[in-house]
């Protein structure tokens, strides 16, 4: 491989960094072979030593990632320091006109869920002791299958209640957590 | 060698190399290559990396032959990185050394 195949290879390999990266990168490489060239190596032993160019596309774009990474953290140390208050402004209305509403509307539900069931529970009770001590001459088939209902829907109400307890406390944490991300770091990306 | 092992150390080889002066990107790759088992073109991305992190600065020199070269200069910043790290790096081998050491050791008594 002689110094144009080499770089043309390095610069395939770049693929999607920033024209104005590639180039520098070539460059540099470029530099490399005149100064071994200038040395009296032959180009293809100057791309021999140099490595794969695959691999060497790789460890750019490694370097290249790790940098995002490092000015994205910086991005974010920064606006904990000064938050963008946007991002509080939006917090306080979203909770006070929406979100602290809508949580209450499903806890509501909840507590409603759990009213049923006691007073569901408190009606079969009562009727099968009814039915135990002789209370209940007349209608007592119909009692019976009213019993079997109640019972039947009190089931389903636990069932409810658990999935709906369950999924309340998960959706809440992920909510604050959301809020929490929004006021130190403001609205747009995560 | 790992690589991986490799890779997170060479940064302070360069680190290190800079420290006896500044230097060019073909002349460092050599001084690396010619002591650690890499290929010449990995300082390239070290370089580049660590110039975008500010821990070295890089300037043009005329060269008696041929165009300008881009050299590298360890600033204060990477100065501080690069004793900071050489200490870890040494009391790291330490330790490690140690572990090593004592393993055969006891493998040997039994």
């Amino acid at each position: 491989m002689n110094k144009t195949e080499y770089l043309n290879r390095l610069s395939n390999e770049l693929g999607h960094m920033p024209y104005g990266d590639v180039k520098d990168i070539i460059q540099s490489i470029e530099e490399h072979f005149d100064e071994g060239v200038a040395e009296g190596r032959s180009e293809e032993e100057i791309a021999q030593s140099l490595g794969d160019p695959k691999e060497l596309a790789a460890e750019f774009k490694d370097g290249a990632k790790f940098n995002q990474i490092m000015k994205k953290r910086k991005k974010m140390a920064d606006s904990f320091k000064g938050p963008d208050g946007r991002g509080r402004i939006f917090v306080i209305l979203f909770n006070a006109f929406l979100g602290i509403e809508c949580w209450l509307i499903l806890l509501a539900a909840i507590v409603a869920a759990f009213m049923f069931l006691a007073a569901d529970a408190g009606i079969v009770g009562l009727l099968i002791a009814s039915m135990i001590m002789g209370k209940i001459t007349e209608f007592l088939v119909p009692s019976i299958f009213l019993v079997l209902t109640l019972i039947c829907v009190g089931i389903f109400l636990v069932v409810l209640l658990i999935l709906g307890i369950k999924y309340y406390a998960k959706g809440l944490k992920s909510y604050i957590r959301w809020n929490k991300h929004v006021w130190n770091y403001g609205l747009g990306e995560e | 060698m790992n690589s991986q092992i490799k890779k997170g150390i060479l940064d302070l080889c360069v680190l290190a190399l800079l420290e006896k002066g500044d230097s060019y990107g073909y002349d460092l790759a050599g001084s690396l290559a010619r002591k650690v088992e890499v290929a010449d073109g990995t300082v390239y991305p070290i370089l580049r990396k660590l110039a975008s992190e500010g821990i070295v600065s890089t300037y043009l020199q005329e060269s008696q032959n041929g165009p300008p070269r881009k050299y590298y200069h360890l600033t204060d910043a990477g100065r501080k990185k690069l004793n900071v790290e050489r200490e870890e790096w040494i009391k790291f081998c330490g330790e490690v050394n140690g572990i090593i050491s004592e393993e055969t050791g006891g493998k040997a008594d039994e």
